[in-house]
């Protein structure tokens, strides 16, 4: 599939995943965010959280990810989120989006796209993106 | 306009620096780990000359998060709520990361559960070239405390 065939409304391929807590201590140390509540239960719960958390940067960076999932090519131009809920490791998450405008540039077309991050259900981050990328490029699906 | 922000902050502080940093050298191991954290496949993230995934930027956070002018304890009970960021070119190993922090804005909202303020820290990044690496806008969500309680 080329990216001309991306239009308004189109719907990107969701990533969905379940992060170890093993995972997110690894973000946290490669992210240099030394937070205990991201790796230890018992802090977390001190700070009256149901347990270790992901940093709200790590849901930022995955949905970075399903975007480079789906266009390889791309370059991020923007990227905006707003963390409206905690989300916990070993629980599946669900990322998804979808097209929300598309512009033709002197070189290539740019996406907008609206952007969900969901855990049991509930969107616990949204946000948005502008990609930027080459005419005729392919996609993941 | 008045000349006071939420928190009674002075309006002249908007636009004022309070922290700027230079990084060491990014290491190429440092490039790997991030994405490895993240399960991202892309070789260009995990190769030997990697180039980094573009949320890595966010980990150049300088020394501090917010301006002295804002009380510590404003902070209590408050939370990170969000980011907005505009990449420039990608982070490479051997790149060395300038970071500078400004208080980009304060303001009030009054929601259901009552009013909020928002404090924004606005983080411009470059790399030795000079080059654009990213510019962050960060929220930062506080109840002011009389009516938190």
């Amino acid at each position: 599939m080329s990216t001309d065939d991306v239009e308004i409304g189109h719907e990107i391929p969701r990533l969905e995943i379940v992060v170890t807590g093993d995972q997110v201590r690894r973000y946290a140390a490669a992210a240099h965010m030394p937070g205990q509540r991201f790796v230890s239960d018992e802090v977390a719960r001190k700070e009256g959280l149901p347990g270790r958390i992901l940093p709200g940067n790590m849901s930022m960076a995955l949905l970075s990810r399903m975007l480079h999932d789906w266009l390889p090519q791309a370059r991020i131009e923007r990227l905006g989120v707003t963390f409206r809920g905690i989300v916990q490791p070993d629980q599946k998450i669900r990322c998804s989006g979808f097209v929300t405008d598309r512009r033709e540039t002197d070189d290539g077309i740019e996406l907008e796209c609206d952007l969900i991050l969901e855990q049991g259900g509930e969107r616990r981050t949204t946000g948005l993106a502008v990609l930027r990328l080459g005419r005729g490029s392919s996609t993941r699906s | 306009m008045s000349d006071t922000l939420p928190l009674g902050l002075d309006r002249s502080l908007i636009g004022a620096e309070f922290d700027s940093s230079t990084s060491e050298p990014v290491a190429a191991e440092d490039i790997r780990a991030y994405a490895d954290a993240l399960g991202e496949a892309h070789p260009s993230y995990l190769g030997p000359d990697p180039i980094a995934p573009p949320t890595f930027c966010v980990k150049f956070r300088g020394t501090r998060f917010h301006h002295t002018a804002i009380p510590r304890e404003a902070f209590h009970g408050g939370f990170d709520a969000g980011k907005d960021i505009h990449f420039g070119v990608p982070i490479r190993p051997g790149d060395v990361i300038h970071t500078r922090n400004v208080l980009h804005d304060v303001y009030e909202k009054t929601g259901r559960s009552g009013s909020m303020v928002f404090v924004v820290a606005r983080q411009t990044m470059t790399n030795q070239r000079g080059e654009m690496i990213a510019v962050i806008d960060s929220r930062f969500m506080l109840r002011p405390k009389e009516r938190a309680e």
